[in-house]
């Protein structure tokens, strides 16, 4: 189940939070789990990022009564884990890194005054629909946004997939505008190549 | 000179509209010349949007479960 995030039912859930309702401990876990994980991920890298967010989980409980909703509750957890694995970062004195793992469209595809030397053509499946009927491409898809570097991974899960706003990315990652664009084209343009081998076959 | 290596760098930024407005001409007239990157532009365009559908998730190493219940005990506990 997905939580909507409008006032009142962002209110009522907390409500039950605070209540100790399981369910409701279910619901939120089960919807912000994986997106807090894919943030502490970004900052502070695979070995320490299921520590930072179980105490960003435990932060953000303990904190829960003063919750003032002057942010989503998802922007609030992601503002938590971001903030918590930040400082694990200062700790650990690690460097993050914009450029691992990249790989743009092949320069070969172009001529030497940069237009293309093939034609492309238009996907003969084009629709998320057609596209995702084909469970191996979509196995392919789930398995390349996997092997994407974590930053990239977090930039296109936030903006793409939960709709935040770009100014939002840059703070919860603690990056810039042009960085975080950058990850979010390089994301994306991996996903379109992993699609563009099926269409090729 | 719009080439088609710039529609391909700058294809996300033109999608969410984060371009000055000469390049953003720039490209558009490119792309009404230009049926390869037209059709490269759609593709990218179908990918975010298969991307939104599928919702591929982190990998995630151990079960929930057990945070579930630790997070409905400490809400439970005074500080």
């Amino acid at each position: 189940m997905k939580i909507n995030s409008n006032d009142s039912d962002e209110k009522a859930l907390i409500t039950d939070l605070i209540n100790g309702d399981e369910k409701a401990f279910e619901l939120i876990v089960s919807n912000y789990h994986n997106l807090m994980l894919s943030v502490a991920r970004a900052i502070v890298g695979e070995a320490f990022a299921d520590e930072v967010v179980q105490d960003a989980w435990i932060s953000a409980i303990k904190a829960l009564p003063k919750f003032e909703g002057r942010s989503s509750l998802k922007t609030w957890l992601l503002h938590i884990v971001s903030n918590g694995a930040k400082s694990r970062v200062r700790r650990e004195n690690r460097m993050i890194s914009l450029d691992d793992c990249w790989q743009s469209v092949s320069s070969e595809k172009f001529d030497n005054t940069g237009h293309r030397i093939d034609e492309i053509l238009p996907w003969e499946e084009a629709t998320p629909e057609a596209l995702l009927a084909n469970e191996q491409l979509q196995a392919a898809i789930e398995k390349t946004f996997q092997s994407l570097p974590p930053l990239q991974r977090a930039a296109l899960t936030m903006y793409d997939m939960e709709g935040l706003k770009m100014e939002e990315v840059c703070n919860i990652l603690d990056i810039s505008a042009s960085n975080a664009r950058v990850l979010l084209h390089r994301a994306r343009t991996g996903l379109h190549q992993c699609i563009e081998k099926f269409q090729d076959k | 000179m719009i080439k088609c290596k710039d529609l391909t760098e700058e294809a996300s930024n033109y999608l969410d509209g984060e371009l000055l407005l000469h390049k953003r001409i720039g490209l558009f007239f490119h792309l009404l010349i230009c049926r390869s990157c037209s059709n490269y532009l759609q593709q990218i365009r179908n990918t975010i949007k298969t991307i939104k559908v599928l919702r591929p998730r982190e990998k995630e190493t151990y079960d929930t479960c057990p945070l579930v219940k630790k997070l409905r005990e400490l809400s439970r506990k005074p500080d």
